[in-house]
């Protein structure tokens, strides 16, 4: 192929042009969690949040002034109170994200609604879909969000401090005598939750066996004689507030049993622990706790 | 007959537009009017642009689709049961199509066959109804009733039942898809295909559908071979609710007030009424899927809170009036 | 068509049908036959077969059905317009076998007034009347403005003319009883089937209807067969008469060979008193 002097010349300065701007802006390449590669050109300046776990750890990896939108809900830490609101999890006001014009969404996987992910990203948007399930996952969640972020050096400190929370809980705890346990998220209907929960992992790492890990689903229904005959020898309430709910003591009226007998009915706030986010550390910290407590009282 | 039909025409065809219009025009996110001119001119800035014409119509289509069905079915099962009561919601025909759709869900099975289950599942709820209600020739609204009510909590039950025992990582996914709920509708062209086959072809059955009204005795004896037709409207009901159910879940009452409001205005002649419940439902359910969009922005209500919010009190009216 | 008076013979000596009082006529089936039925036995759930009946409804004729209650005169009417199965034998309309003929076109050589209406849903009087023209009608086809002619004539002769916009649902039982028969009359058919056209109307409008039925039939090529409680009625107004047992047995034939009081009496299980008036017998109920 023949090519005129004035062309090369052209070629030339295209690509070095092109050369230029790569090395300006490096493009930033994650797989999110539903195995989908997440490309940016550079990193997110503009970030819709579709979950309260979502603002919450972009807080914590140091890219919580990138947010430009986030779901109802969102409302840790306090800054995040503030962002604009972009309708309800399961119902997404697609309108308010297009308006805010965002460079990446970040979606939760088994929260929004599949068809809303997929407009979304029909619509020209960078979607990364979040569904972390375990400590590890929380962790990977941090360091993707962050270099989607580029904002990997606090997010490589705040992993860290995590994991070492986390490191150091289980050397502490996680071979101590076992504690049975019967974790309940919720009174009306009763229910609990089994081995493949987040909050089981929590259990584990303290040393506490949960006396429901075997069942099937992942947050079971209960029935009432099936925990008194169980009996557990700790009772650990969940529930929505940061308030302990009054159906933790009301276990009381069942004297007979180990945990009320040893008094061992606590309370963990939920955020502390039924969400996805670094704080998840303080709340199996204050678990392991509780359960060394309990370990404390079979002496008596 | 002509006249009636001029002036239903005159009246929903424009105001079908202006319902269009009104659901492209208001959302969460304001636009000036000018703006909006822009954009159809197709002058309007990038946003403005995907927000019209990207969100807003393409929402705005499938709600118009679907109500259209779900007038349609409703008043195709009033001429059948010869009850304006009679309506795809109340008499467990939405339910049967979620069961179908929930029982193919779980079995993994792909679009298609979930769409298929949805039809079969509405199918047999029509049988159901149907084949008791039917009784000795004639119904009675109270029988009518109870049947579609006990049927319709049946598939209640079923449905719970399904959620239950369903791995939790697919619940989201299937709630959203039992409630009526525009929002996740994606693509509005199978129903707007379906919608406008039903209409061409029930505009030459309307006159056999009014002599069906009077019974099908009387049907019989003037001439129309009943057993052919009602299968096959029971048939088209079944399909056109399940294709409602599938673009936008379990919508109620649409098919209820709709007929009943334009009976009141335009008579009671089917070739009328068929194609004005079209219309007519689809207009009902763009206006109330923009009030969904927009009535507690940024929070999107499902489009079934506002139905049922319209339709509870009408279908009591009704059912106070029909003593 | 003139109506014989009953002989002294005929009204006296006992006939030979078995205990029933009254003869059958069997009469062979011509080409303007408008419609014959060959063994036919309506089929009424546990009940015997009774008498197959071996009727011929010739231009000109009116037939009255008489029978107590559950004899299953409805039945039959609704058997001899094709609405339901016979348990035996076969219909024949103009010739041709019920069973053959597609809907529309049987709709047009007969029409059916039922005894009941409801109408659960819905629609005017003269909607009402213009479905008459139904079977006439393609499916794309629209009423034209002649339909509506025949349509309206029918209502004037109904005397409905004033309520042809009101809901059929607002009308009294009469007035709805004449609209169904404005719609047959719409309808237009050879052969009316009446099922107790007359029993909500009063004695103005039971002769005019009766009186229509009968210019009906004076025409060309037309019958009618009515279903009457009103023996009297019958007396005057129909040519043939076919009595129906609730047993199933029945028989049939000239109306002057049919009024004979004992077959009459064991029919309703009544005793009768018998006079005339105008040289026509009248049959009243005797208390004792």
């Amino acid at each position: 192929m023949i090519v005129s002097r004035p062309t090369r010349h052209l070629v030339l300065l295209v690509a070095m042009f092109l050369f230029t701007a790569a090395a300006q802006a490096e493009p930033v390449t994650v797989t999110d969690d539903g195995g989908r590669e997440v490309q940016l050109d550079q990193p997110a300046e503009r970030i819709v949040s579709l979950a309260p776990h979502i603002t919450e750890v972009l807080f914590a990896v140091g890219a919580g002034h990138k947010l430009v939108g986030a779901t109802q809900h969102s409302d840790f830490p306090p800054e995040a109170q503030a962002l604009p609101r972009v309708g309800g999890y399961s119902r997404i006001d697609m309108e308010r994200v297009v308006q805010l014009d965002p460079d990446l969404v970040i979606a939760w996987r088994s929260g929004n609604s599949q068809s809303q992910i997929e407009h979304l990203r029909e619509l020209g948007f960078s979607v990364y879909v979040s569904e972390p399930r375990s400590f590890d996952g929380v962790a990977s969640s941090m360091r993707r969000m962050a270099r989607l972020a580029g904002t990997e050096a606090r997010g490589d400190q705040a992993v860290r401090a995590f994991e070492e929370t986390i490191e150091t809980l289980r050397q502490d705890y996680a071979d101590r005598e076992p504690v049975r346990l019967f974790y309940q998220v919720w009174e009306q209907p009763l229910m609990t939750v089994n081995d493949d929960h987040l909050i089981s992992e929590a259990i584990r790492l303290c040393g506490g066996v949960n006396v429901f890990g075997h069942l099937d689903r992942l947050v079971p229904r209960m029935d009432r004689e099936a925990v008194i005959e169980a009996d557990p020898e700790v009772i650990i309430g969940g529930g929505m507030g940061e308030d302990r709910p009054d159906w933790v003591i009301a276990w009381g009226q069942w004297e007979h049993m180990t945990a009320v007998q040893r008094d061992n009915l606590f309370f963990i706030p939920p955020s502390l622990l039924q969400r996805h986010t670094p704080r998840i550390a303080e709340g199996t910290r204050l678990m392991c706790e509780e359960l060394e407590r309990a370990r404390l009282r079979r002496a008596d | 007959m002509t006249r009636s039909f001029l002036l239903a025409a005159a009246v929903l065809l424009p105001a079908s537009l202006l319902a269009i219009l009104i659901a492209l025009a208001f959302g969460s996110v304001a636009i000036a009017p000018g703006d909006l001119l822009a954009v159809v001119l197709g002058e309007g800035s990038r946003l403005h642009d995907t927000l019209v014409l990207e969100l807003r119509l393409p929402r705005a289509l499938a709600a118009f689709a679907a109500g259209g069905l779900l007038g349609l079915a409703g008043a195709l099962m009033q001429v059948l049961l010869r009850n304006p009561l009679a309506d795809p919601y109340v008499l467990g025909l939405s339910g049967g199509a979620s069961v179908g759709a929930l029982l193919a869900m779980l079995a993994g099975l792909s679009m298609f066959s979930i769409s298929l289950a949805a039809f079969a599942g509405a199918l047999l709820s029509t049988v159901i109804v149907f084949g008791l209600a039917h009784g000795t020739g004639s119904w009675t609204p109270t029988r009518l009733l109870l049947t579609g009510v006990v049927v319709a909590a049946g598939w209640g039950a079923m449905i719970s039942f399904l959620l239950a025992v369903s791995p939790t990582a697919e619940l989201p996914g299937m709630l959203y898809w039992l409630m009526g709920d525009v929002s996740h509708a994606r693509n509005p062209y199978p129903a707007w295909i379906l919608l406008i086959v039903v209409v061409l072809l029930a505009l030459p059955l309307g006159r056999t559908l009014n002599v069906l009204a009077r019974g099908p005795m009387q049907a019989a004896a003037l001439g129309v071979a009943v057993r052919p037709v009602e299968w096959s409207i029971y048939v088209a009901a079944a399909l056109i609710t399940a294709t409602a159910v599938m673009q936008v879940g379990a919508v109620g009452f649409v098919g209820l007030i709709v007929p009943h409001m334009l009976r009141l205005i335009f008579g009671n002649d089917q070739r009328v009424i068929l194609p004005a419940s079209a219309l007519g439902g689809g207009i009902l359910l763009t206006l109330a899927d923009t009030l969904a969009r927009t009535i507690i922005a940024p929070e999107q209500l499902p489009v079934g809170v506002i139905t049922a919010m319209l339709g509870v009190p009408v279908f009591l009216f009704l059912l106070y009036r029909s003593r | 068509m003139p109506h014989t008076p009953p002989s002294a013979a005929a009204a006296s000596q006992p006939h030979d049908a078995p205990g029933l009082g009254a003869r059958s006529v069997h009469q062979k089936p011509g080409p303007d036959t408008l419609l014959a039925t060959h063994d036919l036995v309506i089929d009424i759930p546990g009940r015997p077969p009774g008498s197959p009946l071996e009727l011929t409804v010739d231009p000109g004729q009116c037939w009255g059905i008489l029978g107590p209650n559950g004899a299953g005169k409805s039945t039959l009417l609704q058997t001899l317009a094709g609405l339901r199965a016979a348990r035996a034998g076969t219909i024949k309309v103009k010739g041709q076998r019920i069973a053959t003929l597609p809907r529309a076109e049987l709709a047009r050589r007969l029409g059916l007034v039922f005894q009941t209406h409801h109408d659960g849903f819905p629609a005017t009087v003269l909607e009402t009347a213009l479905i008459g023209r139904h079977p006439y009608l393609r499916p794309w086809d629209i009423e034209t403005s002649e339909d509506y002619a025949r349509a309206r004539a029918a209502l004037a002769e109904m005397d409905l003319s004033d309520l042809e916009g009101r809901m059929v649902d607002t009308l009294s039982g009469g007035e709805r009883q004449r609209l169904a028969i404005a719609t047959v009359l719409t309808q237009d058919p050879s052969l009316l089937l009446l099922d107790e056209p007359t029993s909500q109307l009063d004695l103005h409008h039971q002769v005019a209807v009766l009186n229509r039925v009968q210019s009906i039939v004076a025409q060309e090529n037309r019958a009618a067969v009515l279903v009457l409680h009103d023996v009297n009625l019958a007396a005057r107004y129909c040519d043939h008469l076919l009595l129906l047992f609730p047993d199933g047995q029945a028989c049939w034939g000239p109306t002057a060979t049919m009024l004979v009081p004992s077959a009459l009496e064991r029919l309703y299980n009544q005793r009768l008193s018998v006079g005339e008036v105008d040289g026509l017998p009248v049959f009243l109920p005797r208390n004792e």
